[in-house]
């Protein structure tokens, strides 16, 4: 889901920017390989077994990293530990950075997994392809394997879902006028809830 | 000449393809790899409690001693530790094994609360501080047979619980604490005593020791105490101190009790039925819903309407009850983890499940076990992630700052959490790892 302004929609591409929010991507992943660009079409470093591993130890792996990656997101956020606003948004979940930050996963979990090969589900802020496939190869050599990545697909960013994407049958005026319509009121308010 | 020695040409598809499946496999992961339990400590190191001798003495001449660990340590052990207890200023860890040495002992023993450290340098003398984690010799009629099942720390003296031979208690006696009499100017610090009690109604299955008080349970249901009772702690409706282990009355008589809880002058303890007690000091508001004194000396009941309890956790000013849904809440005084707004509260308010990592991404996370120390709170999630809040004096919450923390903080730790255990100035964390 790669979004396009157009005219007056180049100004809110910036405005939507500025609310750093989270883009989702299905990551999909092969154990037993580990190559120099962590995905499948690279050099090939090693191999190792992963017969051992089982759906539980992933998860277990999916917890931590979402823990700690959930402490990144509050002490990058810049906002001061001590206050009672910070308290309040912690509670509620809004706490993110909204300044330049390392890449930071919040939500992380496993949809598909058939040895050799297993299906994740990333919500992320601030990432890069490299880091997402970085993330698959740690977890394989967290599972004492390795792992490479052979699937990056970005399913949602900021407000923007799959339903909302056109497809290429579809790229044609009335089409694209139809969509900027029904999000144009989406965009609106989610600018006005971040920004103000 | 052309065929002898190949040109380093660019590899067909197909080279590349079987050289890839030619190549070695390796195996990282042997057959019978077990998640291993590991033990990690944290906070003020000088007085020895985190059982890392290097941090009080360097074992390198440029190395400068580390006043404080801010950040978990591994330390290594040589049995599988199944409880640990931290005291102020010490620390011990048991093993159920069935060899000779079940309980180590570290940290501060000017009152023998680690029992006789025999000094290397002067077989006639004692430590006052031991360094790593030593063996403390229990006088055992079945050193082969009889398990430990759970360690209790309080400010001088220990508790150590046995499977078949009752429950020993080191330490400072002055008010009783240890379970016997009191001996006029009688010497702490390198003592030989070792006191065992079996006086109860039935097999005592849980020990906690207060500041200067300990309480032990019983199998069946009742709750014993000794020790100081100038705020009550004791339960036994007065406030002198007492050498015997006594049975405890008021609303608690004829109620099994399932858990009880101190650390610092204040006591709570939980029935079958989930219902909560609480006795001793109410300076701060921890026994305000039930009675306006400051002191309270039999068990009263504390009709809170949040649910069905499971667990509770006293600290020095502030308590926490765990309900069956797994939600926390405090009451009390200090920094009880709603933010800085929050300080005081005589009605338990709970703190948001959302502070643990429930969303709506992970619904089912539930708060499992909770922990107090003097001034810190401790949660453990059914994930095994350990959260911490209070005051962090001298790096014992483990979040690597130094600042007190006002809210539920998760703390960085390279495994599952099983069980932590929380002192003064430091914690022990028992964790299992991933893989």
């Amino acid at each position: 889901v790669p979004v396009l302004g157009i005219g007056h929609g180049n100004k809110l591409l910036a405005d939507l920017h500025n609310c750093h929010l989270s883009k989702v991507y299905t990551v999909g992943g092969l154990f037993g390989k580990a190559t120099d660009d962590f995905s499948d079409t690279g050099k090939l470093v090693e191999k190792t077994t992963y017969d051992h591993i089982t759906r539980e130890k992933l998860e277990r792996i999916l917890a931590v990293i979402q823990g700690s990656n959930h402490k990144a997101l509050l002490l990058h956020s810049n906002i001061d530990m001590k206050t009672q606003e910070a308290y309040e948004m912690a509670v509620k979940g809004l706490i993110r950075p909204m300044g330049k930050s390392p890449p930071i996963i919040t939500v992380i979990r496993c949809l598909q997994f058939a040895l050799p090969e297993f299906q994740l589900e990333i919500h992320c802020l601030h990432e890069t392809q490299q880091y997402l496939r970085k993330i698959v190869h740690e977890i394989g050599l967290e599972l004492k394997s390795s792992a490479v990545c052979t699937q990056v697909r970005r399913i949602r960013d900021g407000v923007f879902t799959l339903d909302d994407a056109l497809l290429r049958t579809h790229w044609n005026l009335q089409s694209i006028q139809n969509a900027i319509w029904d999000c144009q009121l989406k965009v609106k308010t989610e600018i006005e809830k971040t920004l103000g | 000449r052309r065929g002898l020695c190949g040109a380093a040409r660019p590899r067909s598809l197909r080279q590349l393809r079987e050289a890839d499946e030619a190549a070695p496999v390796f195996q990282y992961a042997g057959r019978a790899a077990r998640r291993k339990d590991r033990v990690f400590v944290w906070g003020f190191c000088h007085s020895g409690a985190l059982g890392i001798p290097s941090f009080v003495r360097p074992d390198a001449g440029w190395k400068k001693p580390r006043r404080v660990q801010p950040t978990p340590y591994r330390l290594e052990t040589e049995e599988k530790i199944s409880s640990a207890a931290c005291g102020y200023g010490f620390t011990l860890l048991s093993s159920t094994t069935t060899d000779i040495t079940k309980v180590w002992g570290m940290g501060l023993n000017k009152d023998s609360q680690l029992g006789f450290q025999r000094s290397m340098g002067d077989r006639n003398k004692g430590y006052e501080y031991v360094l790593e984690p030593s063996p403390i010799a229990l006088p055992l009629a079945k050193p082969q047979q009889t398990r430990v099942l759970q360690v209790s720390c309080g400010r001088a003296h220990s508790l150590i619980l046995t499977d078949s031979e009752g429950v020993f208690s080191m330490g400072n006696n002055s008010y009783g604490q240890c379970g016997r009499k009191v001996i006029e100017d009688e010497v702490y610090s390198e003592s030989h005593t070792i006191h065992q009690l079996k006086e109860f109604d039935s097999r005592v299955v849980q020990v906690v020791c207060g500041q200067d008080h300990s309480l032990f349970r019983t199998k069946k249901g009742t709750v014993y105490a000794c020790g100081w009772g100038a705020d009550g702690q004791t339960g036994l409706g007065h406030y002198n101190i007492t050498s015997v282990p006594t049975k405890l009355q008021g609303d608690i008589a004829g109620v099994n009790i399932v858990q009880v809880a101190s650390y610092g002058d204040c006591c709570l303890a939980v029935s079958n039925e989930g219902d909560l007690f609480g006795w001793g000091n109410s300076e701060y508001l921890q026994l305000a819903s039930v009675t306006e004194t400051t002191q309270v000396n039999v068990p009263r009941h504390l009709p809170f309407k949040i649910g069905k309890i499971k667990e509770a956790a006293c600290g020095g000013t502030g308590n926490m009850v765990l309900t069956e849904e797994g939600n926390v809440f405090v009451w009390g005084y200090g920094i009880l983890g709603k933010g800085p707004n929050l300080i005081e509260t005589a009605v338990p308010e709970m703190i948001p499940p959302s502070l643990f990592g429930r969303s709506d991404f992970n619904p089912d996370i539930c708060v499992a076990r909770i922990r107090c120390g003097l001034s810190q709170f401790a949660a453990l999630t059914n994930r095994g992630e350990l959260f911490v809040w209070g005051k962090n004096l001298r790096g014992c919450l483990g979040i690597g700052r130094m600042e007190d923390q006002y809210f539920p903080w998760r703390v960085t730790v390279p495994g599952e959490v099983v069980d932590v255990a929380c002192g003064v100035d430091h914690m022990v964390s028992l964790v299992k790892s991933f893989t």
